[in-house]
């Protein structure tokens, strides 16, 4: 899993791209989080349009770090899961937990009007 | 790819390493795709065998270099059946597939079942003495649980 950060707007975008399984993904995405949340950047989008595909310990990791930002007064969101990743999300309840955007400019507002 | 009494059969023994998931995922999407699986079923298919398979390197033979996980694939036309065996010690399989709700919303583990059950028509385990078998069936136009 490669893991490519930019930010636009007050939002940090994490780009990911190959398949969130696990191990030392788990690992990338805490520093990745670890660094963003000691910068103060607690507004995180992970987009998954490259993430071809995620297991179970791969949702582990999205709901760790989501708890980590939550915890310290941020927010993640996700933005373009593809139909397979979105009917993941939804066979295990986690579309209720992780708001989800087709289009970077939606999920970027989003934090925006989250703080109105 | 073998063929035995009109079932056309495949067997993946990959090591206990998260990286071969791919490989396992290449094979099941280019089989149901020549058995003519729908794109769903195909997608519904490899998305619960890979996570029987996460589970088995996982959670059965805990990325032990010593211990493989062997996946069996078999089509009879209309009907897929996986098996995932691993070198583990087996685990307490009743008690977690009586639990439908899944676990609590920000619990980070305890989906794998979840998910192989929502993606497959039929799913069976069976501890044994040299670890555990998962056996996932899916029905060339079956749909599971999955986004219904």
């Amino acid at each position: 899993m490669k893991i490519t950060q930019r930010e636009v707007g007050s939002a940090a975008i994490l780009d990911l791209n190959g398949k969130l399984t696990g191990g030392p993904d788990a690992d990338a995405f805490r520093d990745v989080f670890k660094s963003l949340l000691d910068q103060d950047k607690k507004n995180i989008i992970v987009n998954l349009e490259k993430v071809s595909w995620i297991n179970s310990t791969g949702l582990g990791i999205l709901i760790h770090n989501y708890n980590t930002v939550r915890r310290s007064g941020g927010d993640m969101v996700v933005m373009h899961a593809s139909e397979r990743i979105e009917s993941i999300l939804y066979v295990t309840k986690l579309n209720l937990l992780f708001k989800s955007f087709n289009s970077e400019e939606e999920a970027v507002r989003s934090f925006t009007q989250a703080t109105r | 790819m073998g063929k035995h009494n009109n079932v056309e059969h495949m067997i993946l023994n990959i090591p206990s390493d998260l990286k071969y998931l791919g490989a396992v995922d290449a094979a099941i999407q280019d089989l149901a795709r020549e058995f003519s699986f729908s794109p769903d079923a195909i997608n519904d298919v490899s998305t619960a065998l890979v996570e029987a398979c996460s589970n088995a390197i996982e959670h059965g033979n805990h990325f032990s270099k010593d211990k493989r996980v062997v996946v069996t694939l078999r089509f009879n036309g209309s009907t897929f059946v996986a098996t995932v065996r691993d070198e583990g010690t087996g685990f307490d399989f009743a008690k977690a597939m009586r639990d439908e709700a899944g676990p609590d919303p920000m619990s980070e583990r305890g989906r794998g079942i979840l998910i192989m059950r929502a993606f497959t028509d039929d799913l069976q385990f069976r501890n044994e003495n040299n670890g555990l078998t998962v056996e996932l069936t899916k029905l060339r136009g079956g749909g599971g649980d999955a986004g219904e």
